[in-house]
């Protein structure tokens, strides 16, 4: 097979298993082996997606969402990428800051989402801090891995040419380690995304994910569906709009594997 | 596509900071600090939703040594345990696969692709219908949040086995399934166990999510019969304790894996935990 064929083959056999995953969907659901109550069909789940997509209510609490998800992925990438930037180019600032990196890392930051509550509140603030704690680290690890992996020649350069330590670090260091804080990036964006509608389903009185828990409430289970289709097809876009981004920023590096 | 791990190497500083290795904190050291700050920020602020950690941290041994909650720590791990074992039989020979046939992970690319972002513990309320309120459910959570790094790294892993240990074992004579058992499988456990590592960490994340959400019974369920009965000193514990868990839980880990992989270079990774 020529490499074209191929690639097109490859494409066609992708789709396979999740033409697969939604028939079998269908099919248990036309067999009447689980009534409507607790698996509607894909065609009920997905018209009711495109419903409420366009219905200003729905819109609102998506906005309300995206508003926490953004502050908080922003807000991530300004501190981790200072705090990585930072412990490369400061003995001092590594030898506190990586112990204690070292500990909270592995820490399931979802348990501190109850404190966050307690001390700031039930509103957006709780949802963004917790968002904020499960961001950071990726962002902050991948700056400090990609600032080390730096061809120092770069760096004895901008100092020869008299351009300060702390500015050779966010001029000359954080660009050339650009590829990777991007994936950093990406990841934290992505599990910002997950974070945010959890925080939500955990507690809250509007967003996605009091959507879905309201629905389970009230045990409607297509309206339990939508807000589910909903922030995962966000996450996929965002993910594409954040790798489009990286291929820009990125475009006079070299080629990666 | 997602590398949940971002390793941090032990190298030379580099000469921008004045030269040598990093020394470090000790850990201990660093949560020796934190408690302090804890502390220092509770009593600054006095809020009652803040309680200092000399306050919170006496409840520790209280909950660890009261039966009901002991019963309850103790389902959570073994729901944890099961979930991440099965994921583990599903997830590395699929890995495996996918790393030696361009086929295979063509096939399963797209399909892992649509799941990744898929918020896995948000799936608890609509399982739970389908399941019940048993451990069948929670234990299919853990399972959904655990497979795809674990088919992610086995499949990195398998895909770069050296092709020249793969032919000089055909050109022994040995058959390609045993091929993928006795060269394939050694040559990517490295990888295969950083997969583990940042399973294991995923594995807790998912289960206190998922009781955080369904709140019935386990982990996540005492923080929040602790928050409604207004009992913060206990909610703050018990943080205190999953924190402690997920660090625990890391470093046997890691001890086990270096014995594991002690001819493989050695990494310096720190594991993020993810959703």
């Amino acid at each position: 097979m020529s490499p074209r064929v191929s690639n097109t083959f490859d494409m066609a056999i992708g789709v396979i298993p999740i033409a697969l995953l939604i028939a079998l969907w269908q099919g248990i659901a036309m067999s009447g082996a689980a009534p409507p109550s607790l698996l509607p069909p894909p065609g009920v789940v997905f018209g009711r997606f495109l419903q409420q997509i366009v219905s200003p209510a729905y819109l609102e609490h998506a906005y309300v969402t995206l508003y926490r998800l953004f502050v908080g992925f922003g807000i991530a990438v300004l501190a981790g990428v200072t705090f990585g930037i930072l412990m490369t180019g400061s003995k001092a600032v590594a030898s506190i800051v990586r112990p204690i990196v070292r500990v909270l890392a592995p820490v399931p930051k979802i348990a501190l989402y109850p404190a966050f509550t307690l001390t700031l509140g039930y509103d957006d603030a709780s949802k963004i801090a917790l968002v904020i704690a499960d961001a950071m680290f990726p962002i902050l690890l991948a700056t400090y891995q990609g600032a080390l992996a730096v061809e120092p020649k770069l760096a004895w350069s901008a100092r020869a040419a008299g351009v300060s330590p702390l500015k050779t670090l966010f001029t000359v260091i954080l660009p050339a380690a650009m590829p990777s804080v991007l994936t950093g990036c990406r990841i934290g964006l992505i599990i910002s995304c997950i974070v945010v509608f959890l925080a939500e389903m955990i507690t809250s009185t509007d967003g996605l994910g009091h959507l879905l828990v309201r629905a389970a409430r009230n045990f409607q289970t297509v309206d339990m569906f939508v807000p589910l289709i909903t922030i995962s097809i966000l996450g996929l876009l965002l993910n594409a709009a954040f790798n489009a981004l990286r291929r820009y920023l990125l475009r006079g590096f070299p080629e990666e594997k | 596509m997602m590398a949940d791990i971002v390793s941090v190497e032990r190298a030379e500083a580099p000469w921008w900071s004045s030269a040598g290795t990093i020394p470090g904190l000790p850990p201990i050291m660093a949560c020796i600090g934190l408690l302090a700050l804890w502390e220092v920020v509770a009593r600054w602020y006095g809020l009652n939703g803040l309680p200092p950690a000399s306050a919170a941290l006496p409840q520790i041994p209280e909950i660890l040594t009261d039966k009901e909650s002991l019963i309850d720590i103790a389902d959570s791990l073994r729901r944890m345990v099961t979930g991440f074992a099965l994921a583990l039989i599903f997830a590395v020979p699929a890995g495996l696969a996918m790393g030696r046939s361009k086929h295979v992970a063509a096939f399963f690319n797209p399909l892992l692709m649509v799941i990744y972002p898929v918020p896995k513990a948000a799936l608890m309320p609509i399982i739970m219908l389908w399941l019940g309120v048993g451990d069948a459910s929670k234990t299919l959570v853990i399972f959904l949040g655990v497979t795809l790094p674990l088919i992610y790294h086995s499949y990195q892993g398998s895909r770069a086995v050296e092709e020249k240990l793969l032919w000089s074992a055909a050109a022994m004579g040995l058959s390609a399934p045993a091929r993928l058992i006795r060269i394939v499988l050694p040559a990517a456990l490295p990888e295969i166990l950083v997969g583990c590592r940042t399973g294991l960490v995923l594995a807790l994340i998912t289960m206190v999510t998922s009781e955080m959400i369904a709140r019935q019974t386990g982990i996540g369920n005492i923080i929040f019969v602790s928050l409604d009965l207004g009992v913060y000193d206990r909610v703050y514990a018990m943080i205190v304790i999953i924190g402690a868990l997920g660090f625990i839980l890391d470093v046997i880990f890691e001890s086990m894996r270096g014995r594991l992989v002690a001819w493989a270079e050695p990494s310096q990774a720190i594991v993020v935990g993810t959703t």
